[in-house]
């Protein structure tokens, strides 16, 4: 058994932009107003890497490179215009903490419904349940509606759903930056006993210290292509320099 | 398509855990729950009773037994329709950051609506039988063709599952969808056999030569369930219609059930559920890139 956990082969995404904004029936009669509107923009132009167990895999470069398209793609949320995706084990997204809480609902109901969104039955949902509300550090708060949170605390309820799923791959955008300093080093604590445990991480980070620190890898996406892959150490400083110097 | 389906029935519990959630944040702040929801039938019934009967005067009894009979299924086609038009449009932001089947949204919609027809049917059991005991009503609750029943919930089920599907996808595109179908579903109402008889329909074609309007009438699948639903409920009851024009109206039974306008209307429902779940996949996947 081969030990890759993802695999991306060549993927090729692009998305249609309307300048216009309005999507209406009136665009959809008046064809030639389509054509002047609609314009393809692609985002990804065949990129290709593995990520192994045990390994992470950070994706770095400019606003609009297409990491987060990239990281939408392996979490199965877009489908990729060419080229495949295949991913081996439970994915964890973190693209966004807390995506799906009803503010209505209690943090409780919210972590029985996260946690099988994510794709556990509802069995193994209630099994878990307090111990995700453990990891929150949430306390007795729990059981009031989650519109009553801070930021804070539901990007806390979010991370304690995701890395409680089982999942094999995890997948993060950016997104530890919410909780205090504490609950940080819990989760980098957590990614890390995950990694060892043969776990695959992807993430996408502007943060070169936590690239540097925490990446076994590093890839530099750029308009789409990847333009470097290899140790952190090497990429990262000619990222750094093309970043500082003018564009073009 | 099959494979869609495999995966589908791999979410179910998500499914069955979005309709308790739905259910549940409905009433979550309000305290006579579920009855808030029998509000705006019974209301719309009474309002409906009180015409035909007084200004309208017509003598059949137990208007009301008639009117709820059509008029429980017809709100939950049009509240299914609704909101199905918002389901995937409400939930972009967060199939933007997590899989699962989208067909998921507006399959949640239509079951948590359906749920409250089941609840809504049992008050109206409920109400058939005081009916029956107390005024006399020619029809019991108990009448052997109420076991047809489940077998017009599926259709009606399905019909609607397969609307919703059409809506729910067309509506990310082109927000203009839901307006239309406002419109489609005020008119349908009058199209439909809840306020009058289909009775009456078919006697006013038949005098005038024009037989063929009625079964064109009924060629819509919403009609032909309202029909089947007052056949099946009310089977027994008079009627009172003008069967001929300028003569006085008569207490009558109502018309023998016909089976093969029915017919047409569960082949009708099926394709529509067939199409709709065909569309809604091929469209899925661009929800989340909708310009």
């Amino acid at each position: 058994m081969s030990d890759v956990m993802v695999d991306v082969r060549d993927v090729q995404k692009s998305f249609l932009s309307n300048r216009s904004g309005a999507a209406s029936l009136k665009t959809l009669l008046l064809w030639w107003e389509r054509k002047k509107k609609l314009e393809t923009i692609e985002v990804l132009k065949g990129v290709s890497f593995q990520v192994h167990k045990g390994e992470c895999l950070a994706l770095i470069g400019r606003n609009g490179a297409g990491k987060s398209t990239l990281l939408a793609l392996v979490a199965r949320v877009y489908k990729p215009n060419g080229g495949t995706v295949q991913t081996f084990g439970r994915v964890a997204p973190l693209l966004e903490l807390g995506a799906g809480f009803h503010p209505d609902l209690s943090g409780t109901e919210n972590v029985l419904f996260n946690a099988m969104m994510l794709g556990l039955s509802r069995k193994q949902a209630r099994e878990r349940v307090d111990k995700i509300v453990e990891f929150s550090e949430i306390g007795p708060h729990i059981n009031a509606p989650v519109r009553t949170y801070s930021s804070g605390m539901q990007a806390r309820l979010g991370f304690a759903v995701a890395v409680n799923v089982d999942a094999d791959i995890l997948i993060v955008d950016e997104v530890l930056a919410v909780g205090d300093l504490a609950f940080e080093k819990k989760c980098i604590e957590y990614m890390e006993g995950f990694k060892a445990a043969g776990g695959a991480i992807l993430f996408v980070s502007h943060n070169m210290d936590s690239v540097q620190r925490f990446a076994d890898r590093a890839i530099w996406l750029e308009d789409g292509v990847a333009v470097a892959d290899g140790k952190p150490a090497d990429v990262i400083p000619k990222y750094r320099d093309t970043l500082l110097a003018p564009r073009g | 398509m099959r494979e869609e389906l495999r995966e589908l029935w791999r979410y179910r519990e998500l499914l069955w855990a979005m309709v308790e959630r739905e259910l549940r944040i409905r009433y979550k702040n309000s305290v006579l729950g579920f009855f808030w929801s029998l509000v705006n039938p019974l209301a719309t019934v009474l309002v409906i009773t009180v015409v035909f009967k007084y200004v309208m005067q017509n003598g059949t009894e137990n208007y009301s037994a008639y009117v709820l009979a059509a008029y429980l299924p017809f709100i939950f086609f049009q509240i299914c329709l609704m909101d199905s038009a918002q389901s995937v449009l409400q939930a972009v932001p967060i199939i933007r950051k997590v899989y699962f089947p989208r067909e998921i949204l507006p399959l949640c919609t239509v079951f948590a609506n359906f749920i409250h027809l089941l609840m809504a049917l049992a008050v109206y059991f409920l109400y058939l039988f005081v009916l029956w005991a107390v005024t006399g009503f020619e029809t019991s609750p108990f009448t052997w063709t109420i076991g047809f029943l489940p077998f017009l919930l599926v259709v009606n089920l399905a019909l609607a599952t397969g609307m919703s599907f059409l809506i729910s996808a067309y509506n990310v595109f082109y927000e203009d969808v839901k307006y239309v179908i406002g419109v489609a579903l005020y008119l349908m109402f009058f199209l439909t056999p809840v306020m009058y008889f289909s009775d009456t329909v078919y006697y006013a074609a038949q005098s005038r030569g024009m037989i063929w309007l009625y079964y064109l009438y009924h060629l819509n699948p919403v009609a032909m369930l309202s029909t089947a639903y007052r056949k099946t409920l009310v089977p027994t009851g008079k009627i009172e219609v003008v069967p001929e024009p300028g003569k006085a109206p008569q207490q009558i039974y109502m018309l023998e059930f016909d089976w093969a306008l029915f017919w047409v209307t569960v082949a009708t429902s099926f394709l529509l559920l067939v199409v709709g779940y065909h569309v809604f996949n091929r469209l899925k996947w661009r929800f989340v890139e909708r310009p």
